[in-house]
């Protein structure tokens, strides 16, 4: 009498890692009918995941092209199967994944381009947020300003990247046509990426706006968050940054 | 809480309903009149906001809505996952759906997922452990859900029962109601030699609130053809025929017409939809 517990994790063992000797025993058929109807669940369950990978990283499919997408996708799922029964989360940790396999090869940013295409989905699915209450900004008294904290808006995702994962991704994204050269030399980017409404903006920062974002995003307060910008950039601008993070909706909220 | 359930359910026609795929969400807004109803995967409308989140809003305050999920593994031995069932349970009262279902399957053990609709066997302790888990996630959702019969490519020796007595039994045991894939009975009985007629009889009439109509594809298989269940073709004649069979025996329910993979443009959807309506509204009604 198998269990059904034993019976699971005998057939997920060989759905996700083969061979699948020990599973076939399980089924009612002759073991070469159940080994071939095993790999008819095998080449779904990879399937079903590779196809998930694929929309959340569109442009890592595109760059390595069918084939070596489904490979690698593969051997991703061995690593760290999905943990989820809903699959836009497979591809959580693909890009630590990328920048393993590449750590030493000229494709080392992959793994850049990968981050971007995670935080991208991530903006794309958060929830939407009304512009900040520009009255209720205005009725903040002086004396509160030390204290002040902002909220920034729920699809806000900063990224910043040792390639020019940006322009990878805009190349390789949203055309057919044969993508054009990207010089990897050129340098990395820094970006807040959100989603304004329905449309998926990317705003470049500099190193003090980048810094600004983040500390106000750990939940510093704004005089903490401008001693921290100023520090890592000489020519951070505190009321500009402000004026410009108020206008493209990044600061949504304050308290 | 039952009475406010059946509420809900009584808003679903009796009528063919189409899938909502993200392909089609830009028609399906523009156009006076597509569906009857509709039908969504619950996990494609998980996340907090964004356009498919706003289209389903959309679509929902348009037309009478099922959110048919894939994700909560109900037949697995791991503890049911509490996360999922709180955000299945986040949608749901989001979007107010007429009915909810899930699959008679499992997709994972051990925290690990294989996210494709696993049979269980057909055993006593499978029934007992899946009906139970049926029923919590009922007490969840404060309603009744629908559990889906899934296509099958293996039987397992531990099986002491036929699938739809297995079926049947889960829907007693559990108090959930039935929603019946046709094709995938016609693909479990093609692979595994049982008779369709059969099955449909093995069901007991008040269980069946929907049916599921889809195509699927043949491929060969240790010198086998087997079917395998694409939803991505159009419903074989043989699906339509027993499709007409079950409305004999089970009435005129809410039927979906379900397309997964290379999905066609939407009026291939609605030609298939009236085909269903036509089988299922009486002559005279069309007449009038």
């Amino acid at each position: 009498m198998t269990s059904l517990r034993e019976l699971q994790t005998r057939m997920l063992e060989a759905l996700l890692n083969g061979p699948s000797g020990d599973a076939a025993e399980l089924i009612d058929a002759a073991a070469p009918i159940a080994l071939s109807r095993l790999q008819v669940y095998r080449n779904n369950v990879l399937a079903n995941f590779a196809d998930a990978l694929r929309l959340t990283y569109p442009a890592i499919w595109r760059l390595v092209g069918e084939d070596y997408f489904r490979q690698t996708a593969r051997n991703f799922q061995r690593r760290q199967p999905s943990q989820s029964g809903d699959l836009v989360h497979a591809g959580r940790c693909f890009a630590d994944h990328l920048d393993e396999l590449h750590a030493e090869s000229k494709y080392r940013y992959f793994a850049d381009v990968a981050r971007l295409e995670w935080l991208i989905q991530d903006a794309l699915l958060a929830a939407e947020h009304a512009p900040l209450d520009l009255e209720k900004m205005a009725g903040v008294a002086a004396s509160a300003y030390d204290t002040l904290r902002f909220e920034l808006h729920p699809s806000l995702r900063l990224f910043e990247s040792r390639y020019p994962a940006l322009r990878i991704w805009e190349v390789n994204v949203g055309s057919d046509e044969e993508p054009e050269s990207v010089n990897l030399d050129a340098g990395g980017e820094r970006l807040a990426i959100m989603r304004h409404r329905l449309q998926l903006r990317f705003h470049r920062l500099s190193a003090g706006e980048h810094r600004l974002l983040d500390e106000i995003r750990r939940g510093a307060t704004f005089m903490e968050a401008v001693d921290a910008a100023a520090r890592s950039d000489a020519e951070f601008d505190a009321a500009a940054a402000l004026q410009r993070f108020v206008s493209i909706e990044a600061i949504v909220d304050c308290r | 809480m039952r009475a406010e359930a059946s509420a809900l359910q009584g808003s679903m026609p009796a009528r063919a309903g189409i899938g909502l795929r993200a392909q089609h969400h830009l028609h399906v807004l523009a156009a006076a009149a597509p569906a009857a109803w509709f039908e969504a995967h619950t996990e494609n409308y998980c996340a907090d906001g964004g356009s498919h989140v706003e289209c389903l809003m959309k679509v929902r305050e348009r037309h009478p809505l099922s959110l048919h999920g894939v994700g909560l593994s109900l037949g697995s031995t791991d503890p049911l996952d509490a996360g999922h069932l709180a955000t299945v349970r986040r949608v749901v009262a989001r979007f107010e759906p007429g009915l909810v279902s899930e699959h008679l399957s499992w997709i994972s053990v051990d925290g690990r997922f294989a996210n494709d609709l696993l049979p269980l066997p057909h055993t006593e302790e499978a029934l007992r452990h899946v009906s139970r888990r049926i029923a919590q996630t009922q007490d969840a959702l404060g309603r009744q859900i629908l559990i889906e019969n899934v296509s099958s490519y293996l039987e397992y020796r531990e099986s002491s029962m036929r699938e739809w007595e297995f079926l049947a039994g889960v829907a007693a045991e559990s108090g959930c109601g039935i929603l019946l894939d046709l094709n995938n009975i016609h693909v479990s009985a093609h692979n595994h030699g049982f008779s369709c007629e059969d099955y449909l009889r093995g069901i007991p009439r008040h269980l069946v609130q929907e049916f599921h109509l889809a195509g699927h594809s043949r491929i060969q298989s240790a010198g086998r053809d087997i079917l395998i269940d694409t939803h991505g073709a159009p419903v074989c004649d043989a699906v339509w025929r027993l499709y007409r069979d079950a409305l004999r025996r089970f009435g005129p329910r809410p039927t979906l017409i379900e397309w997964d993979t290379d999905i066609p443009a939407f009026h291939v959807l609605q030609t298939e939809a009236q085909k269903a309506d036509a089988l299922s509204t009486p002559e005279h009604d069309v007449a009038a």
